[in-house]
């Protein structure tokens, strides 16, 4: 891999982890679209995916720094005294339900499904999957406003009928968790379930994002984390490989802000249609070889 | 949550369970569903099995029944 290289996929990395258009299915795809003599799913593309990965949670630590303090504080004093008081306690205690099943289905699941699934075909099909999932998500929204009558109103007013994400259930908030495993699957987005199942579950779309971002943080670092030693390896270039990280951080940070702003009216149709174009006009050009 | 000592105790057994599976791993001794069976040591799954303990003694303090003689809120004798 050349420096341009890891700083292309260093930027694609953070860009799209957070964007609903999933990471590992652009990182599978464009590199083969680009007959890149690398590929994403080769062992040893692994560090360098870690510290994309450190990247982008370190910039997601910087966003959310005083929730983090909040939430941590929240988890010590509820989990001590045995009992949720406050707001900030019972988003800890959801980002702990909701952290579990991704943690487990993580652990058990994630190699052997991302070797199976690890062609560039499985990834452009799994991302139309992931368009047509996205727009899902908002025809079942739009059937819940319908339900409440808020159709003439605007998309603000509209928002505000629905809930922050400490209020969601602890049922919704592991079922929402366990939506990450989907995203082993090159092509499925992590943000794009967990936005769309929080959407389900009644949050406005703000809040569902951020949602998503809290829950994905120590997921993304964790998984960062245990893979730390393989840094260590000999013949890792290391400095071309934090080049790319800290595009990713960047680019992350940058994508973080514009969807926190892009949801307080948008809607998940745009990385709908987006998705299935790019994994049809995928298939179109692997199936054509050009 | 419902409150009893029972699910509380069994909370907090599941717990233990956990965390000797986690060093079972940790050590190499369960090599069930690992991703690189040649690796002696999985730390990752103890990683895993430790938050899986702090989840279940965390649940426990909450299924806890709350109260009793020594609480605070006791109606004071008259």
């Amino acid at each position: 891999m050349t420096f341009a290289q890891a700083l292309f996929m260093g930027l694609l990395q953070g860009a799209s982890e957070l964007f609903p258009v999933s990471s590992l299915g652009h990182a599978v795809l464009i590199p083969s679209l680009l007959h890149w003599s690398f590929k994403a799913s080769d062992p040893s593309f692994v560090p360098f995916l870690v510290l994309l990965h450190l990247g982008t949670a370190t910039a997601l630590l910087i966003i959310y720094r005083r929730d983090w303090v909040v939430v941590i504080r929240g988890f010590f004093t509820a989990a001590l005294r045995g009992e949720i008081r406050t707001d900030e306690e019972r988003l800890a205690m959801l980002l702990l339900v909701g952290t579990i099943p991704a943690a487990i289905l993580g652990v058990f699941l994630e190699n052997p499904i991302k070797r199976l699934f690890a062609s560039a075909y499985e990834a452009a099909g799994f991302l139309v999957v992931n368009g047509a999932l996205m727009l899902a998500f908002e025809v079942l929204r739009r059937r819940a406003e319908r339900r409440a009558t808020l159709e003439p109103t605007s998309r603000a007013e509209q928002e505000e009928h629905f809930a922050q994400a400490e209020r969601i259930s602890f049922r919704a908030a592991a079922l929402v968790g366990a939506c990450q495993a989907l995203a082993f699957l090159p092509g499925i987005s992590r943000s794009g379930v967990t936005i769309g199942g929080g959407l389900l579950a009644g949050l406005r779309h703000q809040e569902a994002a951020r949602f998503s971002f809290l829950l994905a943080t120590p997921v993304i670092l964790g998984a960062g984390l245990v893979e730390v030693p393989q840094l260590f390896a000999q013949g890792v270039p290391v400095d071309k490989y934090a080049a790319g990280a800290v595009l990713a951080g960047i680019a992350a940070y940058a994508s973080a802000r514009f969807l926190l702003r892009y949801f307080r009216s948008g809607r998940l149709d745009p990385y709908g249609w987006y998705c299935i174009c790019a994994g049809l006009g995928s298939l179109a050009l692997l199936h054509f070889n050009l | 949550m419902r409150r009893s000592s029972a699910l509380a105790l069994g909370l907090v057994v599941l717990g233990i369970v956990f965390l000797i599976i986690g060093v079972l791993y940790a050590l190499g001794v369960l090599q069930i569903a690992v991703s690189d069976p040649h690796s002696p040591h999985h730390y990752t799954h103890l990683i895993l099995f430790t938050v899986l303990a702090v989840a279940c003694f965390v649940a426990a303090n909450f299924a806890r029944p709350k109260g009793g003689i020594y609480a605070t809120d006791r109606p004071k004798r008259l």
